[in-house]
């Protein structure tokens, strides 16, 4: 029920790096198939070649033993990640970052500032989410911390939060980065809270998280020794779609306060909901919160307003003690004075967004989702999704005859090898195989490139291209159909039939293959 | 190598599994602790209602208010340790003494819960600002450590000069910034070449930096660092700042509580950078200021010195993974021979030991008579896989809010690790095309930036030397940074650190911000850095209140010989 996504820095050898990058960076052996099996005991994932010191630079006396167990988790995610982070951007949606009043340079703009970020920018950030998450009363700067990113935020508060070895719950599947992000410096573990797309007893969804699953996987957790400091929360689920009703949050927020613990509501998705009747709440909308002293709100532009290069994240806490001590560690986590600059001016340009932006980036999303799911609907596969997020999880366990983690990890190496980039839901830490991650955002441009021989072999070109909108910021909906995507998923599939004959061993047994 | 790891101290999260399940003894520690707070708490009432009125002994006062507040501030952490212990032991059923009003406060509650009676003696305002039931152990001692440390930059920010608005407001000459370029960079940054939007700029990069930014850096250290050969960008990883690949190699460098040499007095940024995330330790190798016939410079660094620190922090079972160096240095302005730097090499290759060598003052050389020669320029590198080179552009470009750092290493283990990092410490995709454009164009550099800046640092340094002459201030550096080494010992009496800081609150008290010796871990009391890279308007008055503190100081010592008199 527990897993360790890596033990402690100093045991290197049986050190182990988050389940998802492992099984994107080795070789994967029979060890994988046992996996299902072990649903609920599951202890640490094992991996082969992980105790054998090769794994981590076995020539090396220049790294520390944690040093190379970061080493590894770079080497190992180096394919991975692209996995992650390219699929997490939207389409062309720079905004308006290159008019005239974004370029203001200013000698305060270029000298060491307020590290929890300069006051005109979290003053311009507390209106904005004041706005966008319909507060009760406006949210105050004070409150406010700005950083380079969701990822440093995560890393952050789990140093702030945890000692060295503590954990959070969060309930599966859950983004699977987040595992690195609060291990690499915080030294912090995820405590799974297993869902499972099965409808039973009071649920009226697959996947639905109830206070009863937090409780028992808090149990759980308590009895294998693991102090548990706090709840994550994804909302908008990724990479469900999933979108937590206000009096589902409320119980959530009720059952942290019962145990003491702090919940980090990730919004990143907030601005992303393009189902006006899914009823998204932002968790700053409530009226009251439980335990207001333990409830951090996180939201970035990466998502939202499509822009993961312009590193930019923010923490709302009415817990000055929290707010302090994060931004303590913002020397670290810093933003340059310009970008903080052209942030704000962004932010505040309430019309653009609401006229413009918004209204253009939802009807693009609304119908790269309907696309999408009609062609899912037409292969006759079953999917999940609520309006928010740029993703559908699809469920392919019907094209695994075993239904083993190992099939759908041959069945992810298939799509790649016809250039389609999906994200497996072991990476999300789903218990049951055969569900994938299909990220309809993607532009159809990116995936001509990815076919001119400029850029022949590069595996981050090679993205799942199914969305219907051209190149282009002022874009008039012009579909470009039928996308290739999503005629290469009907190729891989049809083609399924096949697999089962292929000598399974034969790709996994080269891990040279996931390098082409 | 992994043998080491065995003797380390073990994170607390680990060591809780393995401690036997019997938790008896944390109600018994717990009640102990308390009982020594009451204790700690009635000796400080006394020690604090014995003042007087005086300057002196109302600065005393304060600085036992502070010791307390240090020793509560601990005693609390304890406490706050003992508690979760005894709590997280589900078979204990003994009522904790403080469990209670502990439960649900809510923050801005605590002042109407200290009326009530509470086992526990209430929390001082000190302790209320430091110790949060809300943070883990390491938090409080991450917010502990830079709060006290930056309370008093704090109070610069929110009550900075301005020669019109605020005028009695805080002069800064204890960070280290360069505010005389201000003019040139805000003009170069506006420029046209500088503003650019491109979709890939605004997409997850690569997260060593942009590989254009990468080459552009390569290039440019390749012709500024004189290199023999052609720098390799895949050799660079560019992050927010040098203090986070300071941080960022000491995580991949060392094991939590290991350590590394670092010649003091040093830039006191890097305690944080080792502390913070990466729980490092800096054992300093102390130089002195005073000439002897092995010392024949002030504050020289020779090899003995290096090699005694390494075997003393050996004696005491610590393990030293690497050498700082910082060249041109920073406070005392020294720039390291070719000679030397070889013989520092040498030295590290002996033991097996990293150097990690800042460069970060490299191009603010403003004597022009000495030649800078960077760990770059080297022919060989006694250990080029052991040598790590830090550059960015806060200090040489005065844009410390730009936030850029690049790491050269020839080690692609350490890139690699380093890399992983990059999320954490990255750079807006925009700000990477400015910084790239800024590097690339190398006449501007070269014929505009570089001969003005070098002239106003010289410019200014002059004016504060003359100053300091007068004043019969000794100093050093004369030759590089943005910064000289000033030595005040004559204003104390005695010479202590508890006199270093009376003379700093003095300063402060005169809206003075200065960097005492202490931040730089100096063994010799009565150090000063003085930061002197700011407009001359300001730098004048900065030094009138410089002289009317050192006055006042003056004066009070008088006052202090004949009461000293009177007394006898």
């Amino acid at each position: 029920m527990f897993t360790l996504p890596q033990k402690d820095f100093s045991a290197p050898t049986t050190c182990l790096g988050p389940t998802c990058l492992q099984d994107l960076g080795s070789s994967h052996g029979d060890d994988l198939e046992g996996e299902c099996s072990r649903k609920l005991d599951q202890k640490l994932p094992e991996l082969p070649g992980v105790g054998d010191s090769a794994m981590l630079s076995p020539n090396t006396s220049y790294l520390s033993s944690r040093g190379r167990m970061i080493k590894w988790f770079w080497d190992s995610a180096e394919e991975g990640y692209r996995t992650y982070h390219m699929d997490e951007y939207d389409e062309n949606k720079n905004p308006s970052l290159s008019q005239s009043d974004m370029q203001r340079v200013e000698p305060s703009l270029l000298q060491y500032a307020d590290w929890r970020g300069h006051l005109f920018l979290r003053e311009e950030v507390a209106k904005f989410l004041s706005f966008y998450c319909k507060s009760p009363a406006p949210l105050r700067p004070e409150n406010v911390v700005v950083l380079n990113g969701g990822a440093s935020l995560f890393s952050a508060l789990a140093t702030v939060l945890c000692e060295a070895g503590e954990a959070f719950l969060i309930p599966t599947p859950y983004y699977g980065a987040i595992t690195q992000h609060v291990c690499l410096y915080g030294n912090v573990r995820l405590a799974c809270v297993y869902l499972d797309s099965e409808v039973t007893g009071l649920d009226t969804r697959p996947f639905q998280l109830t206070v009863e699953k937090l409780e028992m996987a808090l149990r759980e957790a308590h009895s294998e020794g693991v102090k548990v400091k706090g709840l994550i929360l994804i909302n908008p689920q990724n990479p469900l779609g999933d979108i937590y009703s206000p009096e589902e949050l409320q119980e959530y927020l009720v059952f942290a306060k019962r145990h003491k613990l702090h919940v980090i509501v990730d919004e990143v998705y907030m601005l992303s909901v393009f189902e006006e009747s899914a009823g998204y709440r932002s968790v700053l909308s409530l009226e009251r919160l439980p335990d207001p002293q333990r409830t951090h709100v996180m939201w970035a532009t990466s998502k939202d307003f499509g822009m993961s290069g312009l590193r930019f994240g923010t923490l709302y806490t009415e817990n000055q003690d929290v707010a302090t001590a994060v931004a303590s560690l913002c020397r670290y986590h810093g933003l340059s004075g310009l970008v903080q600059y052209q942030m704000a001016q962004l932010l505040r340009d309430r019309d653009w967004i609401n006229q413009v932006y918004l209204p253009e980036n939802h009807a693009r999303l609304k119908a790269a989702h309907t696309y999408v799911s009609e062609e899912l609907r037409a292969l006759g596969i079953p999917f999940l999704s609520r309006g928010a997020g740029f993703f559908i999880w699809v469920d392919l366990r019907k094209y695994l005859p075993k239904g083993t983690f190992e099939e759908e990890m041959l069945l992810w190496r298939r799509f790649l090898d016809n250039k389609v980039l999906l994200s497996f839901g072991k990476a999300f830490e789903c218990k049951e195989p055969g569900w994938f991650r299909f990220v309809f955002s993607d532009q159809a441009h990116r995936l001509c490139l990815g076919e001119q021989p400029a850029f022949p072999a590069q595996p981050s070109l090679w993205l799942l291209l199914v969305c219907p909108h051209p190149p282009g910021h002022q874009c008039q909906l012009a579909p470009h159909f039928p996308f290739p995507g999503m005629q290469r998923v009907r190729q891989v599939l049809a083609g399924k039939s096949q697999v089962a004959e292929d000598p399974p061993s034969s790709q996994s047994q080269e891990p040279s293959d996931q390098r082409r | 190598m992994s043998h080491w790891s065995d003797t380390l101290p073990v994170p607390s999260g680990q060591r809780r599994d393995q401690v036997p399940r019997d938790h008896s003894i944390y109600p018994q520690l717990l009640e102990i602790t308390l009982h020594l707070r009451q204790a700690m708490r009635e000796h400080f009432v006394q020690l604090t209602s014995r003042q007087g009125l005086s300057l002196e002994e109302r600065k005393h006062t304060q600085a036992i208010r502070e010791k307390e507040a240090l020793l509560s501030c601990l005693i609390c952490r304890m406490i706050n340790l003992l508690q979760s212990e005894a709590a997280s032991d589900l078979e204990l059923q003994v009522p904790l003494p403080s469990e209670d009003s502990r439960g649900d406060v809510r923050y801005g509650e605590r002042a109407q819960l200290s009326g009530q009676p509470d086992p526990v003696p209430q929390l001082s305002d000190c302790e209320a600002a430091f110790v949060s039931r809300d943070l883990s152990n390491r938090g409080i001692d991450i917010s502990v450590f830079y709060q006290s440390s930056f309370q008093d930059y704090n109070a610069y920010q929110k009550d900075k000069y301005h020669k019109d608005k605020n005028t009695l407001g805080f002069i800064n000459l204890g960070t280290s910034e360069n505010k005389l370029c201000m003019d040139l960079m805000t003009e170069r940054l506006q420029e046209r070449d500088m503003n650019c939007i491109e979709d890939a700029l605004l997409q997850y990069p690569d997260w060593r930096g942009q590989p254009f930014l990468r080459e552009e850096v390569a290039r440019f250290l390749t012709y500024y660092c004189r290199a023999p050969t052609q720098l390799d960008p895949e050799n660079v990883v560019v992050l927010n700042g040098c203090c986070s690949v300071f941080s960022a190699l000491a995580m991949v460098l060392c094991d939590p509580g290991e350590a590394f040499l670092v010649p003091a007095p040093f830039y006191g940024g890097f305690a944080f950078s080792s502390r913070l995330y990466a729980k490092v330790e800096l054992i300093p190798v102390y130089l002195e200021s005073e000439v002897t016939v092995t010392n024949t410079q002030p504050f020289q660094l020779t090899v003995d010195k290096l090699e005694e620190a390494l075997l003393e922090a050996r004696f005491e079972g610590k393990k030293v993974r690497g050498l700082v160096l910082i060249n041109p240095q920073n406070p005392v302005g020294d720039i390291y021979s070719p000679d030397s730097l070889m013989k520092y090499l040498e030295f590290a290759k002996r033991y097996n030991l990293h150097v990690i060598i800042d460069e970060i003052y490299m191009l603010s050389v403003f004597d022009e008579s000495i030649t800078f020669h960077s760990v770059l320029s080297m022919k060989s590198l006694p250990d080029r896989n052991r040598t790590h080179v830090i550059w960015g552009t806060s200090k040489d470009f005065g844009i410390s809010g730009f936030r850029f750092g690049a790491l050269y290493t020839h080690n692609k283990e350490v890139v690699s690790a380093v890399s992983a990092f990059g999320y954490l410490h990255s750079i807006s995709g925009i700000a990477q095309h400015k910084l790239c454009q800024l590097l690339q164009n190398t006449e501007w550099i070269d014929k505009v930036y570089l001969p003005t800046n070098c002239y106003r640092l010289r410019e200014a340094h002059k004016y504060i030397t003359a100053k300091l002459k007068a004043l019969e201030i000794p100093f050093h550096n004369s030759s590089s940074g943005l910064y000289v080494w000033i030595n005040l010992k004559k204003y104390l009496d005695p010479c202590t650190f508890e006199e270093e800081r009376l003379l700093y609150c003095r300063f402060l008290d005169n809206k003075l911000l200065l960097s005492r010796g202490k931040a730089y871990m100096c063994k010799e009391p009565g150090w000063f850095c003085l930061i002197f890279a700011d407009e001359l308007p300001r730098l004048k008055l900065a030094m009138r209140r410089f002289c009317d503190v050192l006055e006042e100081q003056k004066e009070a010592w008088i006052v202090k010989q004949l009461e000293d008199a009177m007394r006898e």
